[in-house]
């Protein structure tokens, strides 16, 4: 019992620290949990897109980005989106400033959103928009689908780059919009619905359909009764379930609905050129040329490309475009190797489309400069980022022997761009310019992108980097070193019930078998001393009894003091026989050595045990029989066995009689034990000399490891139980 | 043997009946000695020896309950003056260290011959000590070494179960750096350079033991 309290004592420290750090851990895990989950968190909220970053905006389609404190989709595609916020927002006031970037579409803002995904109407949530068709004020319920609840023409018209101001609010199951022409003039039109089977949570956005859009001054700030009851004073709500109001809509227009034929005056002009013809003007004298095509990139500079091929334009004014618009330029050629371009370019917008799709190609295809100034999708592996002064990224790929390089002017972006791990495979999407000024004649081409979304991360970093593979070894050597020392322990565990099993033992031989020995031999001397004095052999005898019993007493004793000393395991043989030695020879004048040769490691606990007791005995024998000068150990360590020398100078034997001393043949008893070779030399002018040979198990090495561990198990159970 | 004279009073406190028996045989064949009495353990070796007039006490070391250091201590503030004779069949440089503290005239080993144990008993009645040469000779070198106190020997024999500075700190609610000032003195006194070792040497010695 008293060994198993430390045991105990420490396994219950143990739990009690186990149970407490788990406690924690949970503890924390759900107050993190409840922290997320609150529906004030991050509350209130607000962006003006002074930064450039606005990193914890998501983009589903569009091109976004900050310019001049605003936040800007140049793009015409239809539904594209930009979500941030938390998706357990409840109630909450949006207000946003919204500016429409095209003639044809509808541009405002999402609430309680989940689900986002790339599409159209792929949300669940409810938008409210402003649209150009029909100048109304729309309010509707996406479910990854379109149904448009409400609508109200506004005072004015809805016209492209103007700002209106866009409040919506969500307040249990009712939903109210309201837009403010001009900002602060407090001319308001309001729509609201009472939704029943309503969303009661999600993320905020800001959407535009068909027509780009520019949103600033985003803020969200926790609503209540107050702010419903002020927005919609003068407002009957209108239930959603309810059939007859449906009825009464007006016709829907906008989301969901295809695009209508832009009302747009097109110049005729008869000299439209296509592109890839701009290349054979000669460039000694300058050329005015017009060609018509859709915009494929709007910053830095604006490319235009038609089915034959791009042209960079370069103008010093230009109308605010997208990319998608359909535009007719006319300007002075400068031809190029690969592309050309027109300066003092005149841009006229003819009408918007949906944004060009690009032309996947390798990077090998792209370096021969046949896609120069087109849109193309090509792959290749990071190998490094940059940013530039301006916020500009500069990212370096490669893909097989081609190098290449994509710079994205001043976006937002951070944390896209701090996700871009080294050595991964990215897809982007962008204008192919082999221009001397990007390139710096240094690479084969130049991607630049319109945004940060127009990369995309085909797979991450492969796992076998430096870093990870240094760290991989630190874990293995952890992990190496952990299960040395577990298994350092568990041995130390074991010897130490084999220590605590021998000392049991040894209490029990002592209490039996010693004990019982020395009551026989005290018996045996009483008959001996009642015994009549002509009796002679009969003496004799009963003599050679008690010295047989004091030999088997003496014997038990040593056992038991090698069992609960247990000196070999712990101090190693030659230690042990030299303190044997040194407590047999204490009252002597003997002179005693011990010596040691070869490579000294630790044996079987077996082979030592059979070894110390074989020297012992050979001590025990010289000492009481051949009164010696001197006694020498000698433990000659090999490769393959170990020899244990025992000589003395004292008067010797004659070895024939071997047979009768109990001694000797206890010792070849033994050596047979472990399959040892015993020789004895005596005789009676040189002493003694005894020379045990042992069989050692084969060494340990890397190769032979395993099994060795295993047979070292079974041989050790075996020792244990033999000793 | 001097026969006219009153025969040696021996007291047998032995747990083993078969050591008893067979030791009583033999003393009463010796006509100077007569055993009064034997004992197989503390209490009963107590209680024998104010009944009995006992002049010598055959004593055993190891005995369940009571062993025979602690009889020798009771002896000794009981002013008992019956002289002691230890008779063991295990002997470390510890037990017979403390058996002489504990006021044992004699110390000898069941193996002993029964001429040696007759020479013992005979010089011990004469008031003198009997120890054996080889005996004698690991006693002095006992002698010279430094005793650990009592602190010491608890922080070794919690050592010798496992237990870390830590915990041996905790459970002896002084800090480790205590503990480790403990263990200094400790293996200095023991002469040996790590805690392993000190604990070995102790456990050969007899300074502890462990108990299973």
């Amino acid at each position: 019992m008293t060994m198993r309290f430390p045991n105990l004592l420490r396994s219950r420290g143990f739990l009690v620290i186990a149970a407490t750090a788990f406690c924690a851990i949970l503890i924390s895990g759900f107050l993190w949990l409840a922290y997320l989950h609150n529906p004030r968190h991050g509350l209130p909220y607000a962006d003006s897109f002074t930064r450039s970053a606005a990193d914890e905006w998501r983009a589903f389609g569009g091109t976004w980005g900050t310019i001049d404190g605003s936040m800007r989709n140049d793009s015409d595609e239809r539904g594209a989106k930009l979500i941030t916020g938390s998706p357990y927002w409840t109630d909450y006031v949006l207000d946003a400033d919204v500016k429409l970037l095209g003639q044809d579409g509808d541009a405002g803002v999402v609430i309680r959103s989940s689900d986002e995904e790339l599409g159209v109407d792929s949300y669940s949530g409810y938008y409210a928009g402003l649209r150009t068709r029909d100048n109304r004020l729309i309010l509707g319920r996406a479910e990854h689908g379109w149904s448009e609840v409400r609508n109200t023409p506004l005072l004015g018209k809805v016209e492209a780059f103007r700002w209106y101001h866009l409040r919506v609010l969500a307040f249990g199951c009712e939903i109210v919009a309201a837009v403010t022409f001009p900002p602060e003039s407090g001319l308001e039109r309001t729509v609201a619905v009472r939704d029943r089977d309503c969303f009661r949570s999600g993320r905020i956005g800001l959407r535009s359909y068909s027509a780009g859009g520019a949103w600033k001054n985003v803020r969200v700030r926790i609503a209540s009764g107050a702010d419903e009851q002020a927005i919609r004073a003068d407002l009957r709500i209108e239930d959603i379930g309810d059939k007859q109001t449906h009825a009464s809509l007006t016709p829907l227009f906008g989301s969901g609905s295809l695009p209508s034929p832009v009302e747009q005056r097109v110049p005729a002009i008869a000299q439209v050129q296509l592109i890839n013809n701009l290349r054979a003007v000669s460039g000694s004298t300058p050329t005015k040329a017009t060609i018509r095509g859709v915009v494929s990139l709007t910053s830095p500079d604006v490319y235009v490309q038609d089915s034959t091929g791009g042209v960079a334009v370069r103008s010093s004014w230009r109308p605010p475009l997208k990319a998608g618009d359909e535009v007719q330029v006319t300007g002075i050629v400068q031809p190029g190797p690969y592309s050309s371009s027109l300066t003092n370019a005149t841009i006229q917008l003819l009408w918007t489309r949906t944004p060009l799709q690009p032309l996947a190609v390798t990077a090998s295809q792209a370096a021969t400069g046949s896609f120069a100034a087109t849109l193309v999708e090509v792959e290749g592996y990071l190998r490094s980022k940059d940013r530039g002064p301006a916020n500009d990224i500069f990212l370096n790929l490669e893909s097989g022997p081609q190098s290449f390089q994509a710079i994205i002017q001043e976006s937002r972006g951070g944390s896209v761009f701090r996700r871009l791990k080294p050595n991964s495979l990215l897809r982007l999407r962008g204008v192919c310019v082999v221009d001397p000024q990007y390139t710096h004649n240094l690479l084969p081409f130049v991607l630049l992108l319109q945004s940060i979304d127009d990369i995309e991360t085909v797979s991450g970093p492969p796992w076998w980097n430096t870093r990870n593979i240094v760290a991989a070894a630190f874990a293995a050597l952890l992990l190496l070193l952990v299960a040395v020392f577990v298994f350092g322990r568990i041995e130390k565990w074991r010897l130490r019930a084999v220590l605590e099993e021998r000392e049991l033992l040894a209490h029990e031989m002592h209490d039996t078998l010693a004990q019982s020995f020395a009551g026989l031999g005290f018996q045996l001397q009483a008959i001996r001393n009642r015994l009549p004095k002509d009796m002679s052999i009969l003496s004799g005898e009963l003599d050679l009894a008690c010295d047989l019993v004091r030999h088997s007493h003496q014997e038990a004793r040593r056992n038991i003091a090698l069992l609960r000393s247990d000196s070999i395991a712990q101090l190693g043989l030659p230690a042990a026989l030299e303190s044997c030695a040194q407590g047999m020879l204490q009252s002597g004048n003997i002179e005693f050595r011990i010596s040691v040769r070869g490579d000294p490691r630790a044996l079987p606990l077996r082979i030592s045990g059979t070894l110390f007791r074989i020297g012992q005995e050979a001590l025990a024998n010289s000492v009481r029989h051949a009164s010696p000068s001197r006694i020498m150990i000698s433990i000659v360590y090999e490769e393959t066995v170990v020899q244990m020398f025992v000589e003395d100078d004292g008067i010797g034997f004659e070895v024939i009689d071997d047979q009768k001393s109990f001694g000797l043949r206890g010792m070849r008893r033994r050596a047979a034990g472990i399959s040892a070779e015993i020789e004895i030399y005596s005789s009676l002018d040189t002493g003694t000399r005894v020379i045990v040979t042992a069989p050692l198990p084969a060494r340990l090495t890397v190769s032979s490891l395993p099994g060795l561990v295993w047979k070292k198990r079974i041989s050790g159970l075996q020792s244990h139980e033999q000793i | 043997m001097n026969k006219s004279s009153v025969p040696i009073r021996i007291l047998i406190v032995d747990d083993h009946p078969v050591v008893q028996a067979g030791l009583t045989s033999m003393l009463n064949t010796h006509d100077g000695i007569e055993v009064v009495g034997s004992a197989s353990g503390g209490r009963e070796a107590l209680k024998l020896l104010e009944q009995n007039e006992a002049d010598i006490l055959l004593l055993d070391l190891r005995m369940p309950g009571m062993s025979g250091i602690e009889i020798l201590q009771a002896m000794k503030t009981m002013k008992s003056n019956v002289r002691a004779i230890v008779l063991t069949s295990f002997e470390t440089d510890e037990n017979i260290y403390r058996a002489v503290q504990a006021g044992a005239h004699g110390f000898l080993l069941k193996d002993t011959s029964q001429q040696q144990m007759l020479e013992a008993i005979i010089s011990v009645h004469a008031g003198k000590r009997f120890i054996p040469r080889d005996i004698a000779a690991r006693l002095a070198d006992r002698m010279l070494r430094s005793n650990l106190t009592a602190r010491e020997l608890e922080i070794l024999t919690m050592l010798a179960k496992g237990l870390t500075n830590k915990q041996i700190g905790c459970a002896l609610t002084i800090s480790e750096n205590t503990v480790r000032n403990h263990l200094k003195c400790v293996m200095s006194k023991l002469e040996v350079s790590d805690r392993t070792e000190a604990v070995a040497v102790a456990i050969q010695q007899g300074i502890i033991q462990i108990t299973p």
